[in-house]
């Protein structure tokens, strides 16, 4: 059995075809159910995505479309869908090579910058590429199969030491689902001497005084690159889209986001405070904590995190990040759950998870019961009209955050822990690029 | 002041004159309390109270329906119906022009309409017909149960100005099914009209047909359906008397092409409305036909509709129902118009308009044999609808802290929409009723044709009422939500921040050795 899969996964034809197959017959079952069942397999959102490229082959804004709350990008992307026919699958196909390009990439990073062998590279990259919950959410038209892609695409430049590339899919990250800015600052601080080299041998400017000198140093060339890079594509996208989509274009793409309620239950710790500070405004108090929820989160994702982890390892780094900004965020909804996901073959190999097994058994378990107990109430409430706002909602979202922070803990010490190892591993890399 | 007086006896009992005896300014009709009666007043805009006609002066056109939750058995001519509740039509003088009604609305009906102003309250309806003149530039709906406040107001405001018994006339209005209000700005003149379904017990439902006023005029019918010649008309016959003119009653038979019709009796069809159980926070509400048979179209061209008015509360969303698939899952053909508050994430709390109009054509019944004949079960057609948020009625004294709310949601109405043939003047109809929301959004030349609500055993109106999950804020503070969810956030944030604390502490050197190894560039 174990030979088997170690056949299967040391050749990675086999399972990036087998990748790529399960996600044409999900295509093709998605339009057979679409064509034959009043339950659609095609997500609500792939709806708005299509009839907003719809909406921009008419000449016309992708925001005359409700809820459509995306940079325009997207539905230009999804033009063909507007075509009509079997290209309202385009989409869908686009989001699927996504899933393989980012499984691709994922495997790359693995051999290349982890020294795996192909089999073990191949086993850490399924959990992406053959994970059946990331094959689903893109086949149903989801676009978050395509953030994932940026984002490791991301990982791959920085590690390459392609600096204006990871700058532009940064700005890129940032301009299309704004999460991704947690990475700049991880990316900043492991581009510092100790990776890209010491800058010692270019000698002193002996006219520089002390404090150019050292901020000089401090933004070397390839921080100032990464952040020329991001911030010219961030600031050009915009640009573009504001000039021809005008202000709706910056009110749903990212005032929405600031100015949005979140009302609605979702997992996040917050919600139900949140819910009640929004419904009884009269009886709210004065400081109302979900307005400082973003101080902790951005505290652990974009400083604490990244200054104190990002040298030891960027991906490990970047999971632990975007755990932490999922975790501590305002609203949090299952989709969250794959933008960290998408780090697990990076961090996993050496994890305490996977080299204590009990541990990585009873962490998945108490993810998964944490969820399930949430999502019990969270159907009674919806479909059963029974009113579990209080105390079942409320404790269920409590209890996933504790256990979420539990993992998290794990997450950072064992990246904390690993340092030497890495710092072996980085070296060489560093003579290279300079 | 012009009042028009209407009695609807029963079809096929014959009227006899004797029972209709006129004095000098009454009438009096010793069957009254077997007709269904209609009674309509119109008044010159300086009969009026003087706050009315400021509050009408940048107004052009201005509708207002109400119609009561308890069911009545509609009388030919007057057939039309409209969800219970409050529905006003306006339009404005000049179309940009800042008009505020909701203060007269307030005055006039309750102080608890949901009523800011036009733009942020009202409703919009679709222009679908250019050429039908009677469509409103905006909407205004609330599930208003009774009509208390405006009877008061009539009583006093209005009374004073005329002798005799009109309080009388203000108190009956507890008993009609509906109250029609009209104005428009060219003829000047406001219209009341209401009706009384044929006989309720209560004596105070009837009040002795009179002049208010000297130099009033008052002309009263006492009337029966006859046998239409064309399917178009409705004919009336019996006996029309102008009080204080004519000596007696005279006798009058007399046909019109009708917008409105009753069902034909050969498809004596009724419905019925409930929400599916559990409703959940998207809760379905299934429109049930008890017989598939009767449900029959009175014409070839007709098609099956329903006109829901839906307060903010609830919502249709427009996207689900453009599949049809789906559409055809839940036996619905189209929707043929969705206006008003169409926010689909928004909670109730932050929504201003009064909620949302829908027009929806429903699948008829297949029919079974080759002759287009149906068979006799029940036919039910599903409108998904979806909550919003609500807030708790903590205020209310009734409500328990079991963190539910209450909705009542008014019934549609359903009817058949036939094409009438051409060249029909239904405006040649004195009882034409128009501005029903409805109505604009077909042609000019269609005809309705109504069916009429049935209410199940032990349920008492036209509402159903959906228990609604919220979260009850004496909850949130008996639980202590917002130190308790306090104390998580800052346990967990510790948890993850100390082993990173630990590596600070143990990094800082490093950190600093770093810095000084750098120079410069």
């Amino acid at each position: 059995m174990s030979s088997l899969s170690t056949s299967f996964f040391s050749r990675p034809w086999l399972v990036f075809t087998s990748a790529i197959l399960f996600r044409v017959a999900l295509l093709m079952y998605g339009r057979w159910q679409d064509a034959n069942s009043p339950v659609k397999y095609t997500d609500i959102d792939y709806l708005v995505f299509t009839d907003a490229a719809r909406f921009i082959s008419w000449a016309r804004s992708p925001y005359d479309r409700a809820t459509y709350r995306y940079t325009p990008l997207l539905a230009w992307l999804l033009y063909p869908t507007s075509w009509g026919g079997l290209w309202f699958e385009f989409g869908k196909a686009l989001f699927a090579v996504g899933d393989i390009v980012t499984g691709w990439l994922a495997f790359k990073v693995l051999r290349e910058h982890k020294g795996m062998e192909v089999a073990r590279a191949m086993r850490f990259a399924s959990i992406w590429l053959l994970n059946p919950m990331v094959a689903n959410i893109s086949t149903r038209g989801s676009s978050e199969g395509l953030v994932a892609a940026i984002v490791v695409a991301l990982l791959w430049a920085v590690l390459q030491k392609r600096i204006v590339l990871a700058g532009a899919l940064l700005g890129l990250g940032v301009h299309v689902k704004i999460y991704p800015f947690i990475y700049a600052a991880s990316i900043f601080w492991w581009l510092g001497p100790e990776t890209v080299g010491s800058l010692k041998a270019h000698g002193k400017n002996a006219d520089r005084p002390a404090w150019l000198d050292r901020s000089m140093t401090f933004f070397n060339p390839a921080r100032r690159r990464l952040i020329a890079s991001s911030g010219v594509t961030f600031m050009a996208l915009n640009g573009v889209m504001l000039r021809c989509y005008g202000l709706p274009f910056i009110k749903h793409t990212f005032l929405y986001h600031f100015t949005r309620i979140d009302h609605r239950h979702n997992f996040s710790v917050y919600n139900t405070a949140l819910h009640l500070n929004s419904a009884y405004s009269a009886e709210a108090p004065g400081l109302q904590i979900e307005s400082l929820a973003f101080i902790p989160q951005l505290l652990l994702s974009v400083l604490a995190v990244p200054l104190l982890l990002a040298k030891k390892d960027l991906a490990s780094t970047m999971l632990a990040q975007t755990f932490a900004f999922v975790t501590f965020n305002k609203v949090c909804t299952s989709q969250y759950f794959l933008w960290y996901m998408v780090f697990l073959p990076f961090y996993l190999p050496d994890s305490s998870l996977l080299q204590k097994p009990k541990l990585g058994i009873v962490a998945l378990l108490l993810w998964v019961f944490g969820q399930a107990a949430w999502l019990q109430q969270g159907y009674e409430l919806e479909f059963l009209g029974m009113s579990t706002f209080m105390p079942g909602l409320w404790l269920a979202s409590i209890g996933f955050f504790l256990i979420n922070c539990w993992t998290l803990g794990i997450i950072v010490t064992d990246v904390d822990t690993k340092k030497h190892a890495m710092a072996a591993c980085i070296a060489p890399e560093s003579k290279k690029d300079r | 002041m012009k009042q028009r007086i209407t009695y609807i006896l029963l079809q096929g009992h014959g009227i006899d004159p004797e029972t209709i005896q006129t004095s000098n300014d009454t009438l009096t009709l010793a069957t009254a309390k077997d007709a269904a009666v209609e009674k309509r007043v119109t008044a010159g805009l300086s009969e009026l109270p003087q706050e009315i006609v400021t509050a009408l002066n940048d107004v052009h056109e201005l509708h207002i329906r109400w119609t009561s939750r308890v069911n009545y058995d509609a009388s030919s001519p007057f057939t039309s119906r409209l969800p219970p509740g409050l529905h006003v039509f306006f339009t404005p003088r000049k179309a940009d022009a800042d008009v505020n009604i909701c203060p007269l609305l307030h005055q006039l009906f309750s102080p608890d309409l949901k009523c800011d102003s036009i733009s942020q309250s009202f409703s919009s309806p679709p222009i679908l017909s250019e050429r039908f003149s009677h469509s409103s530039s905006y909407q205004y709906f609330h599930p208003l149960p009774r009509v208390l406040q405006f009877q008061t107001y009539l009583a006093r405001s209005v009374c004073g100005e005329f002798k005799g018994p009109c309080v009388r006339e203000a108190a009956s209005l507890s008993y009609a099914s509906y109250i029609d209000i009209d104005f428009d700005a060219i003829s000047h003149a406001v219209t009341m009209a209401a009706f009384w379904r044929a006989g309720i017990e209560a004596e105070a439902a009837r009040t002795l047909p009179r002049k208010w006023r000297e130099g009033d005029s008052l002309e009263v019918g006492v009337l029966q359906v006859e046998d239409a010649d064309e399917p178009e008309e409705l004919k009336m016959g019996g006996y029309l008397t102008v009080v204080g003119e004519d000596d007696g009653p005279s006798p009058t038979l007399f046909s019109f092409p009708s917008r409105h019709h009753p069902l034909p009796p050969s498809s004596p069809a009724t419905f019925s409305t409930n929400f599916q159980q559990p409703a959940g926070l998207h809760p379905k509400l299934d429109i049930t036909f008890p017989s598939s048979q009767h449900l029959a179209p009175p014409k070839d061209s007709c098609a099956l509709h329903a006109y829901l008015t839906l307060p903010s509360a609830l919502f249709i969303d427009r996207y689900q129902l453009s599949d049809p698939l789906f559409l055809a899952s839940q036996n619905l053909v189209t929707l043929h118009s969705l206006s008003g508050e169409q926010d689909l994430e928004a909670p109730d709390w932050v929504i201003k308009r009064w909620g949302s109009a829908a027009l929806i054509e429903l699948t008829q019944p297949p029919s079974t044999n080759a002759s287009g004949g149906r068979d006799a079960k029940e036919w039910t057609v599903t409108i998904p609808t979806h909550l919003r948020y609500l807030q708790s009625l903590s205020d209310d004294a009734n409500s328990n802290s079991s963190g539910r709310s209450t909705l009542d949601i008014p019934w549609p109405t359903v009817f058949w929409a036939c094409e009438a043939e051409e060249g029909l003047k239904m405006s040649v109809n004195p009882f034409d009723r128009v501005n029903l929301g409805y109505d604009g959004l077909f042609g000019p030349k269609t005809m309705f044709y109504h069916i009429p609500p049935a209410l199940p055993e032990g349920q008492a109106f036209l509402l159903e009422t959906l228990e609604v999950p919220v979260l009850d804020p004496k909850q949130g503070a008996a639980w202590g939500v917002q130190i308790w969810t306090l104390v998580a956030v800052v346990l967990g944030f510790g948890w993850v921040l100390w082993p990173l604390v630990m590596s600070a502490g143990r990094g800082g050197e490093e950190g600093g050795q770093k810095k000084a190894g750098v120079k410069s560039e």
